[in-house]
């Protein structure tokens, strides 16, 4: 039976926006199994699946234009295609630009693996009033072509069926001229001779052809030396086509895909002008494509965090409610002792809960993403914002993750997927903490409301413009320094606007959010009750400053002396801000105000906690509701925190707060980040250069801010 | 004449790319800037860079730095 058949491979190859990733969706759904390449941020999904009784292995490849040894996208397909040798290929083909589409078919079918074409987003090519003759495709190129509309799910069967029916035979070899011919077979027998293992290690066709383009990779991997090849065997070619030969083919491989797609494709004669055109006449548009930008970016924003902070609030106020309260009754049922009530308490649940106050916002925010990825308009965003970002060095899909890091840091990490380039990304997740997130607005507040209460407005103004411009200064610098010569380019598709599928979109959405839970949920977690530990180890600790918390912040305390902040306390609360900034405050409260024990009050029963908690969900689905259509709502009263503000004057001067305060917009991005930092980039090397520079630059900055001030007699 | 110098609405015959591009050389032509392509400049983003254009009937948006390494010939 099948599943004790060895399954089928399949690698399902195509170009981004060929609809490849909606296609696999549609076949695979809840089968696919998410994670990365080894080594990269690049997404690798495979599914595993019986179709009438055959066992399928679907392994998606990153969508790539070529097999060119430049993207990391097209070195991982090719790798993979090459090393793995799957049975058969899917080639997902846009019909509806059928010509670049062939482009890397073409290149495929030199590997000779055996494929099967998909003629994706075949509908839209109707309704265009194309006329594709498969028959013939199918003659020229020896395989067979489905067509199929992923978004509709329409020709999905047919193309698993003509997977299980494939008889699993190399394609035909397409003929590139004379010319090149006569060069490949010269070479062929000159590599049989030298080293025979090698025309069994890589597809034979594939592997001479890059040898003729000078694949600087296949000369590596193949330790042939560069130049040891017979010059004889080129000279012929040389003289008849000049010493550009990655081009020539090229050159033959486009010819060979005009031919074809103009053999097999008619196309109305009189064009009509397209929505993607009429939209990007106003999206684009010299005066209106800023505005229109901005426009979109301001909804995002407000629809991203409006939406999805009243489920964070509910999260957060049902675990520090009702479920505190029934785990310290059932603790207590068994007459727990205390320390273990404040574990469970104040160390696991609050532990599980800042992991799952996130989720709102990243699923809100993957969700947004996805869409914009897959209707086209990030590509117009990132080339109406280009200009602008290539100053410090990034490229115009930089700016989304930016500007969420305004919201929330970690959502911003993930959204950095969107650029294609490591380096983009890896740079933009960089300077993405230095933009002052929602978490550091309530330390600026509880400050400016104390030392500027006359112009609190300016001064955390001012707190944001300092992030900005610091991040144009770190751009510059890593751009010349980490990222040295490493040479950026914007060559980028700017596809037709499309509905994305909803399921997709949707699919997508969960993937984003499980794996944060997951992976970051894990270190997060783990953090959480190692805070909780300092603060309450050695067992029984009385007053704060004994704790191992208390420690460690009187022993770092100095290196903050000459920035105006050196107390154990200040520095105390910095090291819990790490799991989040806010807790700065909330650490700062313990610490200097103490809370007093508050009389048990009656307690709610759990009749009236579950009535609360659907309740206050209901609050959270009305407030969401309201901030869309814009109802004003009730502002809470701020909390009275008297007794800290007494002991905050006390400790602080108005400079000193305005160091502290820069510190805190600047010191090391918190656990979250860092968390997710490690998730997409698969390694703890990039988390610790964003925590070594980012704390470097925070202490030179207050301490600047801070000598410079007293010398300016402030 | 390379193709940063093409208005908007104009188009041209790609005669060259530029060797000193380097490997950005081998992107273009795999996405179809090949010699003898004829290539149309369609807009140029609002703060003057990158450039948008159509080559083999679909959209492309390039820097206007990468955009001086392919040689063309202006088409009325």
């Amino acid at each position: 039976m099948s599943s004790q058949e060895k399954p089928l491979v399949v690698a399902v190859a195509g170009n981004p926006n060929a609809g490849k990733s909606t296609l696999i969706n549609a076949i695979a759904g809840s089968r696919l199994h998410v994670g990365n390449w080894p080594g990269v941020t690049v997404e690798k999904k495979e599914a595993l699946f019986d179709f009438e009784g055959r066992s399928i292995r679907m392994v998606d490849l990153p969508g790539c234009y070529s097999l060119s040894p430049y993207t990391q996208e097209e070195i991982i397909t090719r790798d993979y295609l090459v090393t793995e040798k799957p049975d058969l290929i899917i080639n997902v083909v846009d019909a509806t630009n059928l010509e670049r589409n062939l482009y890397l078919s073409i290149q495929l079918l030199e590997l000779g693996i055996p494929m099967i074409m998909a003629l994706n987003i075949y509908d839209e090519a109707e309704a265009k009033g194309y006329k594709i003759n498969i028959k013939q495709m199918e003659e020229t190129l020896g395989i067979s072509v489905i067509p199929t509309s992923a978004t509709r799910k329409t020709g999905l069967e047919q193309l698993l069926k003509a997977v299980i029916a494939d008889k699993l035979v190399s394609p035909r070899t397409l003929n590139y001229g004379e010319d090149i011919e006569t060069v490949l077979t010269g070479l062929r027998n000159h590599i049989q001779h030298e080293q025979q293992g090698l025309l069994d290690r890589y597809p034979e066709r594939w592997l001479i052809l890059k040898l003729l383009e000078g694949d600087t990779l296949i000369f590596k991997s193949t330790n042939i030396a560069v130049g040891s090849l017979p010059a004889e065997l080129f000279d012929h070619l040389l003289r008849a086509h000049g010493d550009d030969i990655e081009g020539l083919l090229a050159d033959v491989r486009y010819g060979l895909s005009a031919g074809l797609s103009r053999e097999v494709l008619e196309k109305p004669e009189k064009r009509s002008i397209e929505i993607t055109e009429r939209i990007d006449r106003i999206v684009l548009n010299r005066y209106l494509g800023i505005p229109v930008f901005a426009a979109a970016m301001w909804l995002l924003f407000k629809l991203t965090f409006d939406l999805s902070s009243p489920f964070g609030d509910w999260i957060d106020g049902t675990l520090n409610g009702p479920i505190k309260r029934w785990s310290t009754a059932m603790l207590s049922g068994i007459n727990a002792p205390d320390w273990t009530i404040s574990l469970v308490n104040d160390g696991i649940i609050a532990g599980v809960g800042s992991v799952l106050v996130f989720t709102p916002v990243i699923f809100t925010i993957m969700f947004f993403i996805t869409f914009l990825e897959g209707s086209g308009y990030m590509a117009r965003a990132a080339f109406v914002m280009d200009r602008a970002m290539h100053v410090i060095g990034l490229h115009g899909k930089s700016f989304i993750p930016m500007l969420l890091g305004f919201g929330c840091n970690v959502p911003s990490i993930y959204a950095t997927r969107t650029l294609e380039n490591q380096k983009d990304k890896v740079l933009t997740a960089l300077l993405v903490p230095l933009m002052s997130c929602g978490a550091r607005l309530p330390v600026y507040l509880l400050f400016v409301g104390i030392f500027f209460p006359d112009n609190s407005g300016t001064v955390v103004w001012s707190l944001y413009i300092l992030g900005m411009l610091l991040a144009v200064v770190m751009g510059f610098i890593f751009k010349k320094t980490l990222f040295k010569g490493e040479s950026p380019m914007f060559i980028m598709e700017l596809p037709p606007y499309r509905m994305p599928s909803f399921t997709s979109l949707m699919l997508h959405t969960w993937e984003k959010g499980k794996h944060f839970l997951v992976k970051a949920g894990t270190y997060i977690f783990a953090f959480s009750i190692l805070v909780w530990f300092m603060l309450n180890l050695p067992w029984g600790v009385e007053h704060k400053r004994d704790s191992y918390l208390g420690k460690a912040g009187a022993a770092v305390a100095p290196i903050f002396q000459p920035l105006g902040f050196g107390t154990w306390e200040a520095s105390s609360a910095l090291i819990t801000g790490v799991i989040a900034k806010e807790i700065v405050v909330g650490t700062m409260g313990e610490i200097y105000a103490p809370k007093k024990e508050i009389e048990k009050s009656e307690q709610p029963t759990v009749g009236q906690d579950i009535k609360e908690i659907v309740v206050s969900f209901g609050g959270a689905v009305k407030s969401a509701v309201s901030t869309l259509l814009y109802l004003p709502q009730k502002e809470e009263a701020e909390e009275e925190q008297s007794g800290l503000k007494e002991a905050l004057k006390a400790q602080f001067t108005a400079l000193s707060s305005f160091s502290f305060m820069a510190f805190v917009l600047l010191y090391m991005p918190c656990i979250v980040v860092i968390a997710a930092m490690r998730q997409e980039f698969g390694g703890w090397k990039w988390p610790a250069v964003a925590v070594a520079y980012s704390t470097v630059l925070a202490w030179v900055v207050s301490l600047i801010i801070y000598q410079g001030g007293r010398l300016l007699g402030l | 004449m390379n193709l940063s110098n093409l208005k908007p609405g104009q188009q041209g015959k790609i005669l060259k790319l530029e060797s000193s591009i380097g490997s950005i050389r081998r992107r273009l032509m795999d996405m179809g800037i090949i010699p003898g392509e004829i290539i149309k400049v369609e807009k140029v983003a609002p703060m003057g860079d990158p450039i948008e254009i159509t080559v083999k009937s679909y959209n492309l948006s390039l820097r206007k730095n990468e955009a001086k390494g392919i040689e063309i010939e202006v088409l009325p």
